[in-house]
């Protein structure tokens, strides 16, 4: 395989020293497969082969070269984003969300904080395609979140809970996701708080297990059905379009909750970045 | 235990609390005057959902009305929504399951079985009342019950294994008068006979009509139904 060699080794050699982080995604998904006993993670063998050449990991060179050149308005790279441990700071960082910025007062999910800093720095406003085209494998948006999620790759969730609006966006992400309502009566528990259910042929990742939920959790991956990578807000919009509640706004404070439990659910547990999906 | 925080009164507490800061927040992130901190995690949910432009509740929807209606909780909703999973206790229970079985009407002229291949499709369509991005037209195809999304029924295609399976019903179970109204009952509001069931309330919820579900059970019940080959 020899693409998946050219591939792997950008992000091999990006990443740091700890031992997972050296790993291609498939090999973070294989580790875990070792480890449990799962009908969710090995669901796909055809996923679980094709992993190693991932259309998400061409993303990532794209994503690399969009981040450090000179862009928008203000003709500047996004080398003095802070996504949370210091300017220019990316390795590890991915995981390391959602937090509390004190440049803006609120919570932030990984992809509101880009945004963010295209806008502050860039000079981009919600009128550029930069900003405005949030979906699909040519969005700015989408290869520069699968640049920065790789420098993650292995390494283990651990969303800050040292702000009390960590943790007060945390817990009300808890009982949204608990929460029962609408024309079909469901909350994200009916269907994901038991191990090796399926919804018709899909298999239900479980959130009580972490060993599963950090796969459910790692996003952007590529999603095979949709031929495009995804973020994490997709399958928040996805599951809820299914639920027929009301469609969560994307940024807002509903998806940002949502998404600080889920990343608190798979704490500890190796990050999958860029992952593949069904 | 669930009951003794009802959503209503958090509700209150923190339009107090918006009331005393002086502002009314709408945009996304701004938390404004409002310190979240100071609110509990339902009430901050809540206040998320309705308030804090945290979903797009003006949306309008098949039914009439708008989102917002669909994240209102009604009575089951509160007493099952248990944070951390598992099932209230035992007299809430017993509630839900009294107020569900009031809630069952049935069709004039008793209960009956229509078309099994309508139900057949009927069985395996997810469409209606999604709404968001791609909202579901009804006047384009009709409502369907997504019974295979959590039953295996015929085999000749995938069923979900959130319910248990239905496959053969009509041929193990028979169609006795007391097995019909039974089924009929699970599908109209399955609350009746496992409160706090995971199972959508397709009558109750007026999600699906009668014809449907009279379709729907023909599918189930039919000797010539492959369900029950
Ligand atoms: C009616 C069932 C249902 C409900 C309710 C539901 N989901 Fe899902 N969810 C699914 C299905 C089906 C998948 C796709 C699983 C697969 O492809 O293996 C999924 C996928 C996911 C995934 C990604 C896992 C993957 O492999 O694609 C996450 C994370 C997730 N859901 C979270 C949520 C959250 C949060 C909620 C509540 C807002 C929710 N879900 C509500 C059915 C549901
Ligand atoms: C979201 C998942 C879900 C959907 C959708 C669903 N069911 Fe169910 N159903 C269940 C669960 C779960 C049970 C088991 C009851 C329990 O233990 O809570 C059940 C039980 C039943 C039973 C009783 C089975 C028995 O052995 O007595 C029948 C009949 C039934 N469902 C019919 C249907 C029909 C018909 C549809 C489509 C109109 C449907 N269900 C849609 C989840 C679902």
């Amino acid at each position: 395989m020899f693409r998946k060699a050219l591939l792997a080794l950008p992000v091999a050699l990006a990443l740091g020293a700890t031992a997972n982080a050296q790993k291609a995604p498939e090999d973070v998904l294989q580790g875990l497969i070792d480890s449990i006993d799962s009908s969710y993670l090995t669901q796909s063998e055809m996923n679980l082969m094709m992993m190693p050449d991932s259309p998400a990991l061409w993303l990532i060179d794209d994503g690399k070269d969009l981040f450090h050149e000179a862009r928008g308005p203000n003709n500047v790279s996004l080398e003095t984003c802070d996504f949370g441990k210091g300017p220019g700071v990316l390795e590890g960082a991915f995981v390391e969300f959602p937090r509390f910025f004190e440049d803006t007062g609120r919570v932030m999910d990984f992809e509101s904080r880009l945004v963010h800093c295209m806008k502050t720095i860039q000079g981009f406003t919600d009128d550029d395609p930069a900003i405005r085209t949030k979906h699909g494998n040519a969005a700015d948006i989408t290869k520069l979140q699968t640049y920065v999620a790789s420098l993650s790759n292995g390494h283990a969730w651990n969303p800050p809970m040292d702000h009390p609006m960590e943790q007060a966006m945390r817990d009300a992400g808890e009982v949204i996701f608990y929460r029962r309502a609408g024309t079909m009566d469901f909350s994200c528990s009916t269907c994901h708080a038991a191990t090796g259910k399926r919804i018709r042929a899909s298999v239900l990742p479980n959130s009580n297990v972490p060993e599963e939920w950090t796969k459910a959790v790692s996003w952007p991956a590529f999603r095979v059905g949709h031929d495009n990578v995804r973020s994490a807000q997709h399958r928040v919009g996805e599951c809820y379009w299914q639920m027929r509640h009301a469609e969560p706004v994307w940024g807002g404070t509903g998806m940002t909750a949502i998404i600080s439990y889920w990343n608190d659910r798979a704490r500890g547990q190796p990050a999958i970045l860029p992952d593949m999906k069904r | 235990m669930f009951k003794k925080t009802p959503v209503a009164a958090g509700l209150a507490a923190f339009a107090s609390i918006i009331i005393a800061g002086g502002c009314a927040v709408a945009d996304a992130g701004k938390t404004g005057n409002v310190d979240y901190t100071a609110m509990t995690s339902q009430e901050l949910a809540e206040y998320l959902i309705f308030e804090a432009n945290g979903f797009n509740v003006d949306q309008e929807v098949q039914e009439g009305g708008t989102a917002k209606q669909r994240l209102v909780q009604d009575e089951m909703h509160k007493a099952c929504s248990v944070i951390g999973g598992g099932k209230p206790d035992q007299a809430t229970l017993d509630a839900v399951r009294t107020a569900a079985a009031a809630s069952i009407t049935y069709p004039e002229g008793g209960i009956q079985l229509g078309d099994w291949q309508k139900g057949r499709e009927l069985a395996w369509s997810g469409f209606g009342y999604r709404i968001g991005h791609n909202p579901d037209d009804h006047g384009n195809r009709p409502v369907g019950g997504n019974c295979y999304n959590c039953h295996q029924l015929a085999t000749d295609r995938t069923g979900g294994t959130v319910g248990p399976s239905l496959t053969g019903y009509g041929k193990t179970r028979g169609t006795s008068e007391a097995i019909l109204k039974y089924a009929y009952d699970m599908i109209y509001n399955p609350h009746a006979y496992f409160p706090c069931t995971n199972m959508p309330r397709f009558g109750s919820s007026g999600f699906l009509t009668q014809d449907a579900i009279a379709d729907i059970m023909a599918y189930m019940f039919d000797p010539e139904s492959p369900v029950n080959e």
